[in-house]
């Protein structure tokens, strides 16, 4: 045991001195503590770039249409206020080179009381003016047809003018309370599994290369290794998250009370027990593929062989992430194909832990699946200490699995 | 402390590396391997350092099998390793560590060889900033931080220059002087020579010859004889005209000088002397001529045997 925390110690101390880690983490600290003040700064810089570029506000055209004029502008004056909505008589083509010059954000064109034309130059991906439109010509449509029909304009306004209240019951779990944490939690992990996972093949076959490994072998036993080594950098990793959620936690707690948008605080506000289980399903996630990665690092000769040897695992991992994300998106969560995973150790790390957030997923489940989970980090780590011995003096081609069964039975 | 080989044997896949290797090393005594690329010397002690097991046969030590973590071994592999770019110091300290000191142990240790290897400066620094002789000093440093009891060295020699062969050669002797059984495997037959009391030849797997160096090299028929005079040439002369029903040949040894004398019959050299002597011949030496290690190396890796 003393000898394991010695090589925890080497590892853990190796990883957190590396330079590429030191800079990554650097940089992602930085980040986090600059992020609550991201909003401010990139509002302040586009609204800087519009007043350079022009004094005057943005203008809309609306093309004169069956609609009342000054009805049509007071309705798009409330929809995009700061907009200056000018009425025009000129011809679609001629709007349209206007719109193209930047004269006009955007303009409409009323070809009948329900049809509309919107004329943009560029059409983003998170662009709704399009609905809001849709939203006045049916109101101006509604109006004008209830006034036909004798209603007062002032009951016109009290009908259409109606506030609706909704409340929402769920006797399971509400999905999108915690969506997009519990996304941003799932892109955390699946990054961290593969690149702590990585940390620990390079290490491994950067001792193989280096013939440090021989000398190791005869120094500590297979198991002492792997587990200091998986260990170690699954530490270091911690580390790293630790500082950037602690940094992102700062930033957040010091941060002017505006500087957020509550949209976004919904998004990033990290419940303390989907934290505490992401921490678990990390732990459980990392040893597995950490031991499955260093077991095949033992096989490499070299940092070029490293690729052929282990891209099929990480491509795994993908397949999962991206499996789980589909299911998830797809309102699949609580399918059999999303159970399944949940169980099976080397997907469960994911889907457990989006169905454990997400839905109501009852306690023998959860137990279970991190039972099971733990079973499976127990005999890849003797596995992968295994062929960490077998591996030490094997250079030149990597072996084929059936090679690897008859070394480790004959071991 | 005695180490017993007994009977190792070994097979990589249909081929069979050893086939009952069996020798002993103990406190205060080198005993060397020797044999040929392939003759499996390295395969016998990556067996004795556990790095893979034997098929059949044991390794005792004091009568007992071996437990590796309760005796100091200090292993020089033959494919040298250490972490290129992790600092010497700490690096040292950290094996020290796996070798079973303590933390204080293995850092007073580190100082202690790094100063006699006089590397005492590049403590801070990393291993691929040396030069290839300087690595190979903290290699050995590494070997021998945690004052062995074992010593095992593979090629030691291999890539030194002389005066950095001439620093291993005091430490290991050092050590051995000092109580440890050494186990040393080499192409060089000087320094076996050297170290060594006790020799074993490998040949395809199997000890062609095992023993003591002085009686290996005594069991030979002691029928050469080297002369030394100034006149070499009238010596070969006076021989073959006066002795020629005692010798085989007389030719002059180009090396070194001497006339060298192959008796028909080792009993003949007295007859030899006596007929020098009474011809009042000038004469520097008289030397039965012994083999040399590397003619008993090659006669028993050449298929001699």
């Amino acid at each position: 045991m003393k000898k394991f925390f010695t090589i925890l110690g080497f590892e853990y101390l190796t990883c957190i001195r590396n330079k590429a880690f030191i800079i990554i983490t650097a940089f992602l600290v930085c980040a986090s503590l600059l992020f609550a003040f991201l909003p401010e700064v990139i509002t302040s810089l586009t609204s800087e770039d519009e007043q350079q570029i022009d004094d005057k506000p943005p203008a809309i055209a609306l093309k004169k249409s069956v609609y009342d004029d000054e009805l049509l502008k007071s309705s798009f004056s409330a929809a995009f206020p700061g907009y200056e909505i000018v009425i025009s008589d000129d011809e679609r083509k001629e709007i349209e080179s206007k719109v193209d010059d930047g004269t006009y954000t955007f303009a409409v064109d009323i070809t009948a009381p329900n049809a509309f034309t919107y004329i943009t130059k560029n059409q983003t991906l998170y662009n709704s003016d399009q609905q809001y439109i849709t939203e006045i010509i049916k109101h101006m449509f509604e109006k004008t047809e209830l006034e036909k029909q004798g209603v007062s304009p002032e009951k016109t306004d009290e009908i259409l003018g109606m506030s609706y209240f909704s409340e929402l019951v769920t006797t399971g779990a509400d999905i999108t309370k915690n969506y997009f944490p519990v996304y941003i939690i799932m892109i955390v992990l699946f990054m961290a599994i593969a690149t702590y996972g990585n940390m620990v093949q390079q290490s491994v076959v950067s001792e193989k290369n280096t013939r440090a490994m021989e000398l190791l072998i005869t120094c500590a036993k297979p198991s002492e290794l792997m587990f200091g080594k998986v260990f170690g950098s699954g530490l270091a990793g911690l580390t790293q998250l630790g500082l950037i959620f602690l940094s992102l936690g700062c930033s957040m707690q010091y941060a002017p009370a505006d500087a957020i948008p509550e949209e976004l605080k919904e998004y990033i506000n990290f419940p303390p027990e989907t934290l505490a289980l992401a921490l678990v399903f990390f732990i459980l996630g990392y040893f597995i593929y950490a031991f499955l990665l260093g077991a095949l690092a033992s096989f490499a000769s070299k940092t070029e062989d490293l690729s052929g040897l282990t891209t099929p695992v990480i491509f795994l991992l993908t397949g999962i992430y991206m499996a789980v994300v589909f299911l998830c998106s797809g309102d699949m969560i609580d399918s059999t194909a999303m159970t399944v995973l949940s169980y099976i150790p080397l997907s469960a790390p994911m889907a457990m832990f989006v169905r454990a957030i997400l839905i109501d997923v009852p306690v023998w489940e959860l137990i279970v699946s991190i039972a099971l989970q733990i079973v499976t980090v127990i005999l890849f780590g003797a596995l992968a200490s295994a062929i960490y011995k077998i591996g030490v003096l094997m250079y030149g081609n990597p072996p084929k699995p059936a090679q690897i069964i008859k070394m480790l039975g004959k071991k | 402390m005695k180490i017993e080989i007994k009977e190792l044997k070994k097979s990589f896949g249909e081929k069979q590396v050893l086939k009952g290797i069996t020798f002993e090393s103990e406190s205060g005594k080198a005993v060397g391997l020797l044999g040929r690329n392939g003759a499996g010397k390295t395969t016998s002690i990556r067996i004795i350092m556990g790095v893979f097991f034997q098929d059949s046969g044991e390794i005792l030590v004091d009568g007992k099998k071996i437990e590796r973590d309760k005796i100091r071994i200090g292993y020089l592999p033959e494919e040298r390793g250490l972490y290129p770019k992790q600092k010497i110091g700490e690096q040292l300290v950290y094996f020290g560590k796996l070798r079973g000191l303590s933390k204080q142990q293995a850092r007073e240790a580190s100082a202690k060889w790094l100063d006699r290897m006089g590397m005492t400066e590049y403590k801070d620094k990393k291993l691929d900033t040396l030069s290839k002789g300087n690595q190979q000093k903290i290699q050995l440093a590494a070997t021998l931080l945690c004052d062995p009891e074992l010593v095992i060295l593979d090629e030691p020699f291999s890539g030194l220059d002389p005066v950095n062969a001439m620093l291993l050669k005091e430490v290991i002797t050092e050590s051995i002087e000092g109580g440890a059984a050494a186990i040393l495997s080499s192409h060089q037959m000087n320094y076996i020579e050297e170290f060594c009391t006790d020799i074993n030849i490998l040949n395809s797997g199997q000890i062609s010859v095992s023993g003591k160096i002085n009686d290996i090299k005594r069991s030979y028929p002691r029928d050469t004889i080297n002369i030394f005079s100034q006149k070499p040439e009238e010596m070969t002369d006076f021989i073959k005209s006066k002795f020629s029903d005692g010798i085989q040949s007389a030719d002059i040894d180009g090396k070194n000088g001497c006339v060298s004398v192959k008796l028909s019959s080792a009993k003949r050299k007295d007859e030899l002397l006596s007929l020098l002597l009474s011809n009042k011949y000038e004469f520097d030496g008289f030397i039965v001529k012994e083999p040399s290690l590397n003619d008993i190396f090659v006669q028993y890796t050449e298929g001699g045997v």
